[in-house]
């Protein structure tokens, strides 16, 4: 199968300051984090104590209702340190990293490939659709799901990124075909380099070509586009650089779990890529990125921060402190001025550099960035709009409709859904499709939301009490 | 909180200085809606997101009512000048000559001395029950009366007692609106259930030809100027031309005469998004049909349609363009269906419920002389049929997903 599809409706955020397309190794990374928090409805269990020596693939806790799934150390080094939040949740597993004192890991048997991505931890990056959580290794896949670039605000070009690991990822993406009895299905944006260097694989790789603004590139939409969830389906998703790390395993027997990191946002220093492996401590990176004049300086000792960190992406990222760690599943950090300021008669004011869906700012007037008269390029201002984390409004009831449709690419009513979920009527909401979506499908909609609605997580709340009802 | 970035300005950080300072606290806490109120109004607050999305857009509901406002303002100057004028052509003892430029700002401040006392009463007996039912549920309070209260003054006529008017506003505001949790939970726009109140309780008031047309400044008289659907109602061709209709230079309520004036707040709407253009265009499309159809039926000449009743001819040969002109069938489409709260909220249905709108308001307006102006009540009607629209549209999904699930597992299964 393969094919083009064209999304429409959706919204590309003009927000300036992506990553420069220049790679730095990041060397001296300290220490690293498994967060537990990361995994949508994992309840952990511990495995090692403060001060274990551990070796890359170690097992720090695993899964409570499943021990076969194990959440692993990335680097050799000692358990640091044990986070733990209230009710003494597990928040965190910190590794300090401490080379040349251990022997190298024994080489990994990859001749079956499910148990040899358990064993490594690598299966942890499997994600399941429905609910979002690590895949079930009893379960047989509809489909399996990679998208190969992104579309979030700031995304990170996986053409860049994936430069020299493409042979990797072919063989990533064959292992992956012998987990599914369905296909695997590759998607790209049009005229993207891996799509032409995937193009000589031996088994049969159904590739599409997704044109159109964000959400395109999110895995979500792809699937409703291509093959939708039905209740009782289940299908895979992979992040494609966590295929090109299985392929490394498949070819050579070695677990290494890197990956190329963008660090973007609109006021930093100089966004560009990082090479590091998965769980890395960031304040190394952030603080090259925030120490300049024209930016005010981090005060890591209390919470004063004039900027924020977020691991992932602005729109459903989630907030990291500034020697915080890259979350499970991200390639992306984005760093945005905290919007903690009052503005005098704000929903007044003409608002130029406000950035609106709706044209209700002078701002809405601007010329798109798709808008080319003549087929002539017309200077961008990308840094002309303001973009912070102010919530520019109080939360009201949802009172303006008709507009989440227009940025919500499914076939499924969204206003209807996101109400079925407030009240918790459980087959409404089967009915309108809840299988088919995650939170971060809806992620444009709480951007536009004129009621300030945290819609995500009540997308995310519904979830967790239908998969909870499922199991119990 | 976190720490703040501070105004530069000396004024405003000393008002942003008084609002933190005055936080109501220990026995004022009890006012903290209203205290949010005024301090949301001064400064869109400094709340950062917490969850979800770390970015969001400008807009929140404070902007999107004031630019319904700022759309209802052309039809708000024009009704003014509208009021003075309408007196004027009445009037015996008009202290200016028509057609002087005294005389046209004589006009507008006739009709703004009308209007302002409506406004104030509309906005005062308004925003009290706002702000008590806020503070009696904790809740924060809300914008949508901004353009409620804007709209309940345009939508009557000017000699309205004001007494009247306050008695409809507070009834639209508790029994439209408040009873069923506040602005976004109501089922019938609350600005047409004030107007339908006093149609029902004071229908002399509301209705006729001796109301349209204010006599002096503060009173309650009025002259004798006869709207032209109450000419047709009563089976009389309409006096004035079909260009006075669309400037809106003819008697009616009094911000709803001017089809041009609304056309300019239609624009506003329409490029800022705000309102809705599926229900615009259904509402116009829905009433033409209706106006053709009529028209239609009169040239078949079918004997039996004289013999229901003898005026009805006179209005069916009313050329179908008539009845965007007359009344408050443009006023209605561009403010009243679009309401959001009230309107069918999936798109297929605000085809459905903006056609039907159109549909009942003519026919209504044609077929039943006993109410001249079918548009409020074609606009309620369809709000409470909007629920229902909207469940069909959303069953059609429903089936298709089960029809596509059923269609997978059998295909699996063979």
């Amino acid at each position: 199968m393969s094919g083009t599809i064209t999304i429409r409706k959706g919204l590309d955020l003009p927000i300036g300051g992506a990553a420069e397309k220049r790679l730095t190794d990041a060397r001296n990374i300290a220490s690293y984090a498994v967060k537990p928090t990361d995994f949508v409805g994992l309840t952990p269990r511990l495995l090692v104590e403060e001060g274990d020596i551990v070796t890359i693939g170690d097992a720090l806790f695993c899964d409570k209702n499943d021990e076969r799934i194990r959440f692993t150390s990335p680097v050799n080094g000692c358990v640091k340190a044990i986070h733990r939040g209230e009710k003494r949740k597990l928040l965190e597993v910190v590794v300090e990293e401490k080379a040349n004192n251990l022997p190298s890991p024994n080489k990994i048997d990859t001749s079956s490939i499910k148990e040899a991505m358990l064993q490594c931890g690598l299966w942890t990056k499997l994600r399941q659709r429905p609910f979002g959580t690590v895949a079930n290794p009893d379960d047989m896949p509809k489909a399996i799901f990679v998208s190969a670039f992104s579309s979030v605000p700031l995304a990170p070009d996986y053409d860049f990124a994936m430069q020299g690991r493409e042979a990797y990822l072919k063989k990533g993406l064959e292992a992956l075909s012998q987990l599914t009895k369905g296909k695997v299905h590759v998607s790209f944006r049009p005229g993207q380099k891996l799509a032409t260097q995937l193009s000589s694989l031996h088994f049969p790789l159904s590739t599409f070509t997704f044109k159109g603004p964000h959400p395109a590139g999110n895995v979500g939409t792809q699937i409703a586009k291509i093959d939708p969830i039905n209740k009782g389906d289940i299908v895979w998703t992979m992040n494609v650089q966590d295929v090109a790390v299985l392929g490394e395993l498949v070819a050579t027997g070695v677990y290494n779990p890197e990956k190329v990191i963008a660090v973007a946002g609109p006021n930093i220093k100089n966004a560009h890529y990082y090479r590091v492996k998965t769980g890395a401590c960031l304040s190394e990176i952030i603080k090259a990125q925030l120490l300049n004049d024209s930016f005010p300086k981090m005060d890591t000792s209390d919470n004063h921060h004039e900027s924020r960190i977020i691991s992932g992406d602005i729109l459903c990222g989630t907030q990291i402190t500034s020697d915080g760690f890259l979350g499970a599943y991200d390639d992306l950090v984005s760093i945005l001025p905290e919007g903690n300021y009052y503005d005098f008669m704000g929903w007044m004011m003409p608002g130029l550099r406000k950035h609106s869906f709706s044209r209700t700012f002078l701002s809405g007037f601007m010329p798109k960035s798709t808008f080319k008269p003549l087929g002539i390029d017309l200077p961008r201002f990308e840094h002309f709009w303001r973009f912070d984390t102010n919530t520019h409004g109080d939360e009201r009831p949802l009172v303006f409709t008709g507009n989440f449709e227009r940025v919500f690419p499914f076939d499924i009513y969204p206003t209807q859904l996101i109400k079925a979920c407030l009240v918790g009527d459980i087959e409404l909401m089967e009915n309108l499709g809840i299988y088919e979506v995650e939170p971060e499908d809806f992620a444009l909609c709480e951007y536009i939301d004129t009621s300030k609605t945290d819609i995500q997580q009540i997308i995310r709340d519904a979830l967790e009490r239908l998969r909870k009802e499922d199991v119990g | 909180m976190n720490g703040k970035r501070k105004t530069e300005n000396g004024i405003l950080s000393a008002l942003e200085k008084w609002f933190e300072v005055h936080e109501p606290k220990g026995k004022w806490a009890w006012l903290g809606s209203t205290y949010e109120a005024f301090h949301t109004f001064a400064f869109t607050p400094n709340r950062v997101t917490t969850k979800g999305c770390h970015v969001r857009d400008a807009i929140d509901l404070k902007r999107a009512m004031i630019i319904v406002v700022f759309a209802l303002m052309p039809a708000m100057l024009f009704g003014m000048w509208n009021i003075g004028y309408q007196a004027s052509l009445h009037a015996t003892d008009w202290p200016y000559p028509l057609g002087s430029v005294a005389s046209w700002i004589f006009c507008f401040v006739f009709g703004f001395i009308r209007m302002l006392p409506m406004l104030a009463v509309s906005y005062t007996v308004g925003l009290t029950i706002e702000f008590a039912f806020a503070q009696l549920r904790h809740h924060q309070v809300n914008e949508g009366f901004l353009v409620t209260g804007f709209i309940i003054p345009m939508i009557m006529p000017v000699t309205t007692p004001l007494w009247q008017l306050a008695l409809a506003t507070a009834f639209a505001v508790i029994i439209g609106k408040e009873v069923f949790g506040g602005t976004g939970m109501n089922f019938l726009n609350p600005a047409l259930v004030a107007r339908a109140f006093l149609f029902f309780a004071y229908p002399t008031r509301m209705s006729g030809d001796s109301v349209w047309v204010a006599a002096d400044f503060w009173g309650t008289d009025a002259f004798t100027g006869a709207t032209p659907l109450g000419e047709l109602a009563a089976g009389i061709q309409p006096s004035t031309s079909a260009l006075d209709m669309f400037l809106g230079t003819i008697p009616g309520s009094t911000c709803e005469s001017s089809v041009i004036a609304i056309l300019l707040g239609a624009i506003l709407l329409l490029v800022t998004g705000i309102a809705s253009w599926r229900i615009m265009l259904s509402v116009v499309l829905g009433g033409g049909l209706m106006g053709l159809f009529f028209n239609l039926l009169t040239t078949l000449n079918l004997p039996l349609l004289s013999t229901l009743n003898p005026q009805l001819s006179t209005y069916l040969q009313l050329p179908f363009y008539y009845h965007y002109l007359m009344g408050g069938f443009m006023f209605g489409a561009v403010f009243m269906a679009t309401d959001p709260v009230t309107a069918a909220q999936t798109n297929t249905g605000k085809w459905i419920y903006g056609l039907l709108i159109g549909l009942f308001a003519v026919l209504l307006r044609v077929v039943n002389p006993a109410y001249p102006e079918g548009m409020m009540l074609s606009i309620l009607l369809m709000n409470c049929f909007a629920p229902l629209i909207d469940h069909c549209v959303v069953a059609r999904n429903i089936k298709k997903r089960k029809k596509r699930a059923i269609v997978k597992s059998k295909a699996a299964v063979q």
